[in-house]
């Protein structure tokens, strides 16, 4: 059972949001920052996407911009997007979202889940975030401004915590948050994390042979093998985990493997990590 | 990159400074990653993150509500480098430079006019001096003209708290400019193409009329002038108005 312990996670990053200016309010400067770029420590951790902007952007590539991302990309090639499954606060509210548009928003669309979601399919949501991410880190490049940081909604949503916390007032962009969630609530289901969000496809960039993924063990994946299909109704990215279980859009939740009721998923890629150091 | 030429997002106001140790403006706005962490180790409060408008998001000290007051916290904790990591003395910070208004200074307008025209008729404090008071860089930033009235030094760093303390309102009596304000190469579009017609016009040949009348060609037309021989006949290009005798 994953679920838990992935709900105690995502709540206490959802937490932390807030801890860290009360934290800093009392002059404790342990930890620093906000999920665009934060600090634990003396342990520099900045959203990959965010640099990759700011590269493009300045260009020129410096140690402090390199030195900040070691950490999560050794983390994507380790797991995969376990941040964006574990961790992101955005996943967390949007997850909500989703349970509410199931218990309330569905009998007022009269719409299935599966029927609704924008870019249907893996592979039109794969292609348009990545498209996503290229046109914003060349429109970077062109005017010299990290455009992609005016949208990025979890790095948007730890700041607007902070203003909460220190300011008790909301900026401009907390409108873009809950536009984006009114948007998952009413029209397009997980919309954000599926098709836009530039921080996930640079994380699902960098995927080796032993990344974490989740792995299928039915004999015939092109088919669904229970009627039930209960791992595609639980997915959060909207996948059909029987045969696309390895897709760039699986975010590590885990979720498919705790719904499959005969055990035939499960997390797989440490075992090539193994083969190789023995090989 | 072609993004070295773009003007079109500076946006420079006075006494709204970017925090200790910024770069220049333009490697700031693509290098600041608006994670707020500035913010965030600021003890005082100064550091502001800016409302909507092409800068949204990015820090800034807004010198009349609070200015920065130097304890350089922010500079070592930006993670991209738009903040000068190294730079840990406060005299050699660059925010900008102040500058007084001596039509509105309580201290140059007691030495004008021996009075303060107030309307409310209130003596207040005639030589004020808070702006040299309240300096941390003092006699290396501001100091005391004849010991009367205040003076900005090149060594103003453009912190601010002279502006905060500053007791004229509304105006300001001192003002910061930011550091990158009125440069040429900074300046917005209007203002260098202005300018670029304004140097075309210096360097101008003047016009011929003009050119007459100095030098070698004022010599060359009076060496012309000859009073020997039959005067030339002038053709008018009109006919010629037939003078009548009884004006008289």
């Amino acid at each position: 059972m994953y679920l838990p312990y992935r709900r105690t996670t995502q709540f206490l990053v959802f937490c932390l949001m807030f801890v860290v200016p009360i934290l800093n309010i009392y002059e404790i400067y342990v930890i620093t920052g906000t999920f665009y770029a934060i600090n634990f420590g003396g342990l520099g951790v900045a959203d990959p996407s965010v640099i990759l902007q700011a590269i493009f952007a300045a260009g020129e590539l410096s140690v402090p911009l390199m030195a900040s991302v070691i950490f999560p990309l050794f983390l994507a090639i380790l797991l995969g997007r376990f941040w964006c499954g574990w961790l992101c606060p955005y996943l967390f509210v949007s997850e909500g979202i989703d349970w509410l548009r199931s218990k309330v928003g569905l009998r007022l669309l009269k719409k299935t889940p599966q029927s609704c979601n924008g870019f249907k399919g893996a592979f039109k949501a794969n292609i348009s975030r990545f498209s996503f991410l290229l046109a914003g880190t060349a429109l970077a490049g062109a005017i010299g401004i990290p455009v992609l940081n005016y949208i990025n909604a979890p790095a948007i949503m730890s700041t607007e915590a902070m203003i909460i916390v220190k300011e008790r007032t909301v900026s401009v962009e907390f409108v873009f948050v809950l536009t984006l969630l009114g948007i998952q609530l009413v029209i397009f289901p997980k919309i954000w994390c599926r098709a836009f969000c530039p921080t996930g496809s640079v994380i699902s960039l960098f995927r080796t042979r032993f990344t974490m993924r989740v792995d299928s063990k039915s004999r015939n994946p092109s088919v669904p093998c229970c009627r039930e299909e209960s791992c595609v109704s639980v997915c959060p990215m909207a996948l059909e985990p029987f045969r696309e279980c390895g897709n760039l859009l699986c975010v590590n939740c885990g979720k498919c493997i705790d719904s499959c009721k005969h055990g035939r998923l499960e997390f797989s890629g440490f075992e090539h990590f193994k083969k190789g150091a023995r090989n | 990159m072609a993004s070295r030429q773009n003007q079109l997002f500076h946006d420079f106001a006075m006494n709204r400074l970017r925090p200790p140790g910024a770069v220049d403006e333009q490697r700031f706005m693509a290098l600041c990653i608006r994670c707020n962490r500035c913010m965030e180790v600021c003890p005082y409060n100064s550091i502001k993150r800016a409302g909507l408008g092409s800068t949204i998001g990015t820090p800034y000290v807004f010198a009349e509500t609070k200015a920065c007051y130097l304890c350089m916290a922010c500079c070592r904790l930006c993670p991209t480098g738009a903040l000068d990591k190294d730079l840990k003395v406060p005299a050699k910070v660059s925010m900008g430079k102040a500058r007084i208004e001596p039509s509105i200074c309580y201290s140059h307008l007691f030495l004008e006019h021996d009075v303060i025209p107030d309307e409310s008729l209130e003596k207040i404090g005639a030589l004020c001096n808070t702006c040299y008071n309240v300096c941390p860089l003092q006699e290396k930033a501001i100091t005391l003209r004849d010991n009367l009235y205040p003076v900005i030094l090149e060594g103003c760093v453009g912190c601010g708290i002279c502006v905060e303390r500053c007791p004229t309102r509304p105006r300001r009596a001192i003002n910061v400019f930011p550091t990158g304000m009125g440069r040429v190469d900074e300046a917005g579009f209007y203002f260098r193409k202005a300018r670029t017609h304004f140097d075309v016009s210096q360097t101008k040949e003047p016009a011929d009329s003009q050119k007459a009348l100095g030098g070698e060609s004022l010599l060359e037309q009076k060496f012309r002038i000859d009073s020997s021989g039959k005067p030339p006949e002038f053709k008018f290009p009109y006919e010629k108005p037939q003078i009548k005798g009884d004006w008289d």
